[in-house]
């Protein structure tokens, strides 16, 4: 075994049937493997199951939901009772069922502007973390512009200025406020891998930099990359609700943050309606808490020791 | 007399049931007061497991799934976390192979002392900065040690430290697991030295744990060989080197040569002397382009990075240095840690830029090529990684490691690159090639994922290649594969090679000529065997006297 010959020529290899490409593992399979690993943990289970059952909610809010949105006419400020379970608004709408349309929106904006600004934050935090000098200091400056600035005012200040818009608004808003810091986080693992040998070696097979960024090294971060969805969906969620709540959006889309808003115009609280600010608020919460369990078992995916560590 | 340590009918297993792996099997032996016993194998042959196992260490998902471990009559397995503390002070202590990255960078020296003398109470408070004085030094250090922190330390001393700490309970078993292997030659000598010096002063039993069988040789008085969990030799080191009485033992022995012997011969290798590089005509057809072979000149070349630290002052790492690496010819680099032989690799592959002189491929200035320009460089310059578990991405199968470079490169595409990438797979002896084409590095050995390193680095049909260590992450037995390989290339594919090393014995058998670099100068250069053979820098005999060679001393 320690002696090497090199076979003379490569007639075998020539023998070789060129239909026969060896399979690489499938996608399918990792896809599956990654799912159980985060089924696994007892926590990101519970979210799953949460998550799932706002979006069935969601998907299914035609058949469920007992009347229409903004269909009124029932009694005012009524309370629950057997045809409205959570009783009525102040305009004579159904509260329950106001809940489940909302849900469409909350899950809708929460996916759509996590997922953008999660898109951003690679863009930026890969190609910030891999570029040296002059370029790397001018995106220096432009996130870190973003991250010193409050949050909630900027994006106040921005509704306020594209006032008008709707939900498209509120996800331009909030991606804009969000992206930033997760690419401050992927840009430092970037700069991590890039110093690996492997990526020396791309370099070496004459890769140009646009594929060692986004072949040789994302794929290496996909788990920091779900979990920085996962949390900016979750702040998006929230931010959603903020401003509606502010009454920065649209406030005739019927959605849990216009409920709170509606609620708290007509002083809800004082006229012992408390379902009409509970339910939204605790829809919300649960959302949010939901992407904030299944977090948890993103980061076993990366971080085998967080999996193991139960065994002892 | 009765044994220190008597260890019968040892197992342990990693994990449970069907899916569980026998890291060590049926293993029985036993360790006299004051002995000096080495455990030599290869990774994977559960030496360390064992090691954690006397020490009581084993951590889940190792377990010891059967036999007995007894010190001085008590079964070590027995016990319960908070006996074994006790146990520990007049008991077993363990030396790390990381060890000096095992000290508190927060915490001075001699806080860690004082940790210990606090949980064991065995020193008077009064005389806890005596002791530790006298602990330091020990391992040869001066008291002033004690108020430095680790980090302000070097690797060698930090050893010593922890060397230091485990002598602070008075254990009647050291067990050093591959204390020296993290360490340059030259400090990996000395600490070996030390361990040596105070066994036989302090008298404890001492276990050495290495995959090195010349160190083990050197300073073990019995020899214990493990082979796949079995110990498959233990008998006295003059009797392992004369008498090997196991196959496995004799592979490893036939590793060991003394580069300054005047034929020297490896398994796979014959001696240079008798094959002249001419007579090795480059046979391989499919290169092409071997007609416009170029050298590569180093002329003049220094690079001085800035001070580390304000008020430090700046660094040379290579300090004038003019070479000519002629095509076809192969060439070693050879030098300690910091004598800027990877700098010198990186000058040439553009990583970095020269401070001053020119480092020329051709007619292309490889000092002043851009970032975009290098295509132009590596199509003929190729490198060769030191550490093929780092320098493989994780996530790619071999197929599409070895295809970028070939689409990159050859501009062959689709049936045509996948051809080629079958030959390159077979070229470095990965058959049948094309299982090794979908496999994931995680399911290839150290040794094949080296050999895939080379078929990437063959891709692009290069004229040169530069190989930073091939070897040195490798076990024995497989180093004398991936450098017959390398030598093969080079004759064959007529590619010159310029083969960086701190291994005096691989230069030997793999190189013409040789290059000594200390502090980033060249100290000496010439012909690798007359080099060798007539060392007259003082360096260079310096760095041949670390080597550790078995037969060269008189085995205790």
């Amino acid at each position: 075994m320690t002696t090497q010959s090199i076979p003379p020529s490569t007639r075998a290899v020539r023998a070789i049937e060129e239909a026969s490409i060896a399979p690489a593992p499938s996608p399918l399979k990792v896809v599956l493997r990654v799912a159980s690993t985060v089924w696994s943990n007892g926590k990101a289970r519970i979210g799953i199951v949460i998550l799932g059952l706002f979006i069935l909610i969601a998907v299914f809010a035609p058949l469920i939901a007992p009347y229409g949105a903004r269909q009124n006419g029932f009694d005012r400020s009524a309370d629950a009772s057997a045809a409205h379970w959570l009783g009525t608004t102040a305009a004579g709408e159904d509260v329950l069922s106001q809940l489940i349309w909302g849900s469409q929106i909350s899950i809708f904006v929460g996916l759509v502007a996590g997922l953008l600004s999660t898109v951003i934050a690679v863009l930026v935090g890969l190609s910030w973390g891999y570029v040296r000098g002059f370029g790397a200091d001018v995106i220096n400056f432009i996130v870190n512009l973003f991250l010193v600035i409050p949050g909630l005012p900027l994006m106040i200040v921005i509704a306020a200025y594209l006032s008008g818009g709707g939900i498209g608004m509120i996800i331009v808003v909030v991606v804009i406020t969000g992206w930033a810091w997760g690419a401050r986080v992927l840009r430092s693992q970037t700069q991590s891998l890039r110093s690996r040998d492997f990526v020396t070696a791309a370099v070496f097979s004459g890769e140009r930099p646009f594929r060692i960024v986004f072949r040789e090294i994302l794929p290496n971060m996909t788990s920091l990359i779900v979990g920085n969805f996962f949390g900016a969906a979750t702040a998006a969620i929230l931010a959603e609700a903020g401003l509606e709540y502010l009454g920065l959006g649209d406030t005739t889309v019927v959605s849990w943050g216009t409920m709170l808003f509606w609620a708290q115009n007509s002083n809800a609280l004082l006229t012992g309606q408390w379902a009409l600010l509970f339910a939204p608020g605790l829809c919300i919460a649960l959302l949010a808490t939901s992407l904030t369990l299944i977090n948890f078992g993103v980061d076993g995916i990366s971080n085998p020791r967080l999996r193991e560590g139960k065994q002892r | 007399m009765t044994a220190l340590l008597e260890i019968t009918d040892l197992s342990v297993d990693y994990g449970e049931g069907t899916g569980s792996t026998h890291a060590v099997n049926h293993v029985s032996f036993t360790l006299e007061h004051g002995e000096f016993v080495g455990l030599v194998g290869e990774s994977g042959s559960g030496k360390s497991t064992l090691g954690f196992a006397v020490t009581g260490l084993s951590k889940p998902p190792a377990r010891i799934a059967g036999g007995s471990i007894l010190l001085d009559g008590v079964d070590i397995a027995s016990l319960s976390t908070g006996e074994l503390r006790e146990q520990r002070h007049g008991g077993v202590a363990m030396v790390l192979q990381s060890g000096m990255n095992a000290l508190n960078p927060v915490r001075s020296i001699r806080n860690h002392f004082v940790d210990i003398f606090r949980a064991h109470g065995h020193v008077a408070r009064a005389d806890w900065g005596s002791r530790a004085t006298e602990l330091v030094g020990k391992v040869e250090l001066p008291a002033a040690v004690l108020d430095r922190y680790p980090g302000e330390l070097s690797g060698g001393m930090r050893q010593r430290v922890s060397i230091a700490l485990a002598l602070s309970l008075e254990p009647k078993l050291m067990v050093f697991d591959e204390p020296t292997t993290a360490l340059d030659v030259l400090v990996q000598h000395a600490v070996m030295d030390t361990i040596i010096e105070l066994q036989k002063k302090e008298n404890f039993t001492a276990l050495l744990i290495s995959h090195d069988l010349g160190i083990v040789l050197e300073s073990a008085q019995r020899v214990l060989v493990m082979h796949e969990g079995e110990i498959v030799e233990d008998a006295p080191s003059r009797q392992i080197l004369e008498k090997p009485g196991d196959d496995y033992t004799r592979m490893l022995l036939s590793h060991y040569a003394d580069p300054r012997a005047e034929v020297v011969e490896l398994p796979g290798f014959e001696d240079r002397h008798r094959a002249p590089a001419d007579a090795h005509p480059p046979t391989v057809s499919s290169r092409t382009r071997r007609k416009d072979q170029k050298a590569i000149v180093v002329d003049h070349v220094s690079k001085v990075y800035p001070a580390p630290r304000r008020g430090e002052s700046q660094v040379t790492a290579v300090d004038d240095v003019s070479f000519t690496l002629e095509p076809g010819q192969s060439l070693a680099l050879v030098g300690a840690s910091g004598s800027g032989k990877s700098t010198l690799a990186k000058l040439i592959t553009a990583v970095e830029k020269p401070s001053s002189g020119s480092v020329r491929f051709g007619d292309l200035d490889v000092g002043s090529l851009r970032r975009g320009q290098f295509r132009r460089l590596h199509r003929d310059v190729q490198m060769v990684f030191q550490d093929p578990y780092a320098a493989l991405n994780p996530l790619h199968t071999v197929e599409y490691t070895l295809t970028r470079p070939v689409v990159n490169f050859t501009g062959l595409k689709g049936v045509d690159a996948r051809r080629r990438v079958l030959e390159l797979l077979d070229t470095v002896g990965l058959s049948p090639v094309e299982e090794f084409a979908a496999k994931l590095p995680h399911q290839l050995s150290g040794g094949q994922r080296q050999r895939v390193v080379i078929a990437r680095a063959l891709a692009s049909d290069p004229q040169v290649i530069i190989a930073d260590e091939p070897v040195s992450m490798l076990d024995v037995s497989l180093r004398a594969g991936v450098l017959a390989l390398l030598e093969d290339l080079r004759e064959q594919w007529g590619v010159s090679l310029l083969y960086i090393t701190h291994d005096l014995l691989s230069a030997r058998v793999v190189t013409d000529n040789i290059m000594v670099l200390n502090g980033g100068r060249v100290v000496e250069r010439g012909n690798t065997a007359e080099v060798l053979r007539n060392p007259t820098d003082e360096y260079t005999i310096r760095l041949l006297d670390a080597i550790p060679n078995p037969g060269r001393q008189d085995v205790a």
